[in-house]
């Protein structure tokens, strides 16, 4: 326990640092606030209603957008892995598709769709698509041989063997895969909307810095770090919860 | 095993040659409007047209430029700081959750902070993404200097070696794999925030490229200029990897 | 012709009434109890007894790396503080005390490099040491591309690189094939002669304790404590198929073995 404090005494001596300067050693200008000031900007963001509603935009994106990487990048990942064969022919093609950043696609997802959350999702798609895939593909790799083989000997099919063995199987190294994917979701949605698309948390970010609101732009990079550190926590929570069970099976296997 | 693998390998070009051509029919057939969806012969041809030209190589130059600087200022900043950090326990116990925090928040996101405070100059643009790619390489650096196998210490111990030799012959040795990840994921992150930046700030580079041929709908100039970006990534991506092999040989 | 054991001998280490306790006031957990033990020089001393009698700890008290709650260990009458060269530790985990990113060669050469050697006398030091211990073909592998046995062999060239006075070997060809578990035994011994390097031998098996040792120290267990050091009257050299043989050794032998048994009950 005593962990916790420890690790606490670094960020609250700098916010007092922080503040104590910022009321005595500077005032706060175009450029330079203070952590009262950050809180307060947040607090009437909220209030007014464009924090809920930028928040919203910001996961809705990140949210559409990783469930369709997730579904295609499993079932992609699940049929790469388990053919040597397909693995090996679709191999190369994923490896010149991968190494493009995501954010390369911006100007094409504005193309063909303009602004609004359907250039995001895309956006958002792309970059989470090929991390669940390569986990999803390894994951299938390492299941244990005998499991395929009784799969095997009641002489189901591939569908059924997909749904009920393999699935279940790498259920927790997927889901290991997933998490992660669902942090660069977050991550290429606020990009996203700080390049190019005017709706969403990036975009209030934008927005501060164009007005010349120091407050609310360190308010909004707070709010926006937050997020993604209490949905890492959350999800790391459901991974220790639900997956513990796995992880001694494997050892003694 | 060898004969094999010929046989995939055949498959996969053959994969790639169908695929190419079943998009350029596609785009022949006028299915999906060629605004959106040029064919491939367009896209190599507005991409050769960009380098027999010479205009692609300026923000070709430009951006690279950007991103090795800033990468190399986070490389060398990190491994450092990292190298700190990770030497002492109770250092390292204090700023973890810190640490832990900094990581998951968008390099992107703290640009327009940088834009405020700096203005959109080159040093800004620098700046931020020395700062946006400095996470994955110090952490990388911190967990290989904490992760020192404590019974290779005793050994140190039995054999009296001084701080230095501890330094240099145990401790670095046995963080430059975990520094050597770091340092690809951190080029990555330069290429995209290098990217990101060229878009908000209207400099010259390959993101702006791609940004001003979407404006203008020069739809196969668009997709050359991703092609080349994602040419970019696999170079430095495989540089950086050949570099790790070679010095990664004992694993 | 028995070498007698001879009291006259420099004593090469000793730990007089040593304990060592863990934990706070309250829930503490005594390891070893009042353990005193002299191991004379140039001798080969077996430690035996089932597990949870403190062997390791014995063992890592000797060569500094711990220090005792109470009583003093001491290498030539001197107390020890902290590891030093003379006192070579062969680890059971061989793996985790060799340097992965370093050649076999290069991996014994940081015992020379730690002696302050210079570099052009390493490679002279070096071959003798591999052709001793049989690595001399896998001179530039790396230890991930060795064998389990291998790697003990390695880390007994680096720790011998030291040019110890002692060598502490916990438990060191436990996870080794029985054939050469026997070749490095009379490795050990053969060297144990030539250079005159006294050795702290700990084993599980009675029968490599008996065959090693010049005494044999039986450890029992909750909390550590000795309950019998037994002197070994078998001639020297010894041999791994005469000597197990004989009458004495297998007198030996069952005495100890009767003496595990009450002490693992």
């Amino acid at each position: 326990m005593t962990r916790l404090p420890r690790g606490l005494a670094l960020p609250i001596a700098a916010l007092i640092a922080w503040e104590t300067s910022g009321r005595t050693l500077f005032q706060p200008t175009d450029t330079l606030t203070r952590p009262s000031a950050m809180a307060a900007a947040l607090v009437q963001a909220g209030m007014d209603g464009s924090l809920v509603q930028a928040t919203a935009e910001t996961l809705a994106g990140a949210a559409i957008g990783f469930l369709i990487a997730s579904v295609l990048g499993t079932a992609a990942g699940i049929v790469l892995g388990s053919s040597r064969i397909l693995g090996g022919v679709a191999g190369p093609t994923v490896e010149l598709l991968r190494p493009i950043p995501a954010v390369a696609l911006i100007p094409l997802g504005l193309l063909i769709f303009g602004f609004g959350v359907r250039m995001e999702v895309m956006t958002v798609a792309f970059a989470c698509l090929w991390p669940v895939m390569t986990v999803a593909s390894a994951a299938v790799k390492g299941i244990d041989p005998r499991l395929i083989e009784v799969s095997r000997t009641l002489e189901i099919g591939r569908l059924e063997q997909a749904l009920k063995f393999i699935l279940p199987s790498i259920f927790p190294r997927l889901f290991v895969g997933l998490r992660l994917a669902a942090g660069v979701a977050l991550v290429v949605a606020v990009t996203v909307e700080i390049a190019a698309n005017p709706q969403g948390l990036g975009y209030r970010l934008i927005l501060a810095q164009q007005n010349l609101r120091p407050d609310l732009a360190f308010g909004l990079l707070t709010w926006i770090g937050c997020l993604g550190w209490v949905l890492n926590r959350g999800l790391v929570g459901v991974e220790r919860r639900y997956f513990w069970r796995f992880a001694p099976a494997k050892r003694n296997a | 095993m060898k004969a094999d693998r010929l046989v995939i390998a055949a498959g996969a070009g053959l994969f790639l040659l169908v695929l190419l051509g079943a998009v350029q029919a596609i785009a022949e057939l006028r299915v999906v409007s060629p605004v959106f969806f040029p064919s491939p012969l367009r896209i190599a041809e507005a991409l050769y047209r960009q380098v027999a030209a010479g205009s692609i190589w300026s923000p070709l130059a430009q951006t690279c430029a950007r991103m090795l600087s800033g990468w190399l200022l986070a490389v060398a900043l990190g491994i450092f700081v990292g190298a700190v950090i990770g030497s002492s326990a109770n250092l390292a116990s204090y700023l973890d959750p810190t640490l832990e925090f900094l990581r998951t928040l968008p390099a992107s996101a703290v640009m327009p902070i940088f834009i405020l405070c700096m203005g959109l100059t080159p040093q800004m643009i620098v700046s931020v993404i020395s700062f946006g790619a400095l996470w994955p390489v110090l952490l990388g650096s911190l967990h290989g200097f904490r992760s020192v196998e404590p019974r290779l210490l005793e050994v140190a111990d039995t054999l009296e070696l001084g701080r230095f030799d501890r330094l240099v012959k145990i401790e670095i040795p046995n963080a430059v794999p975990d520094i050597l990840s770091g340092m690809r994921v951190s080029l990555a992150f330069a290429l995209i925030l290098s990217v990101v930046a060229e878009m908000l700030a209207s400099v010259e580079g390959l993101g702006n490229n791609v940004l001003l041929a979407s404006r203008s709908f020069r739809t196969s100039d668009l997709y050359a200029g991703i092609l080349v970006l994602g040419v970019v990534g696999a170079l430095t991506t495989a540089a950086l990897g050949a570099l790790e092999r070679r010095l990664l040989r004992w694993r | 012709m028995t070498p007698v054991a001879d009291s006259s001998r420099r004593s090469a280490l000793s730990a007089q009434d040593v304990s060592l306790c863990y934990g706070r006031r309250g829930s503490s957990r005594t390891i070893l109890q009042n353990v005193s033990l002299e191991v004379r020089s140039e001798e080969i001393v077996c430690v035996i007894g089932p597990s949870g009698c403190g062997k390791t700890t014995l063992l890592r008290l000797l060569a500094g790396l711990i220090a005792p709650s109470a009583g003093e260990v001491a290498f030539r009458g001197a107390p020890i503080t902290r590891p030093r060269r003379e006192l070579a530790v062969v680890f059971q985990d061989y793996t985790k005390a060799l340097l992965p990113w370093r050649t076999v060669t290069d991996n014994i050469a940081l015992a020379l490099e730690s002696r302050r050697v210079p570099r052009h006398e390493h490679q002279t030091l070096i071959d003798p040491l591999l052709r001793q211990v049989g690595l001399d073909r896998h001179a530039d592998f790396f230890p991930a591309q060795l064998s389990g046995g291998l790697q003990q062999r390695l880390q007994i060239a680096r720790c011998l690189a030291q040019q110890p006075s002692v060598l502490l070997m916990d438990e060191p060809f436990g996870a080794l094939d029985a054939m050469t578990r026997e070749v490095l035994q009379d490795e050990i011994m053969r060297l144990s002669v030539a250079s005159r390097t006294t050795i702290f031998f700990i084993t599980h098996d009675v029968e490599e304790a008996i065959y090693l040792g010049d005494r044999v120290v039986a450890l029992a267990p909750n909390p550590g404590r000795i309950a019998e050091i037994m002197d070994i009257d078998l001639p020297r050299p010894r041999n791994q198929l005469t000597t197990r043989e004989t009458p004495s050794f297998l007198r030996c032998r069952h005495h100890l073995r009767e003496l595990l048994y009450t002490l693992a009950a």
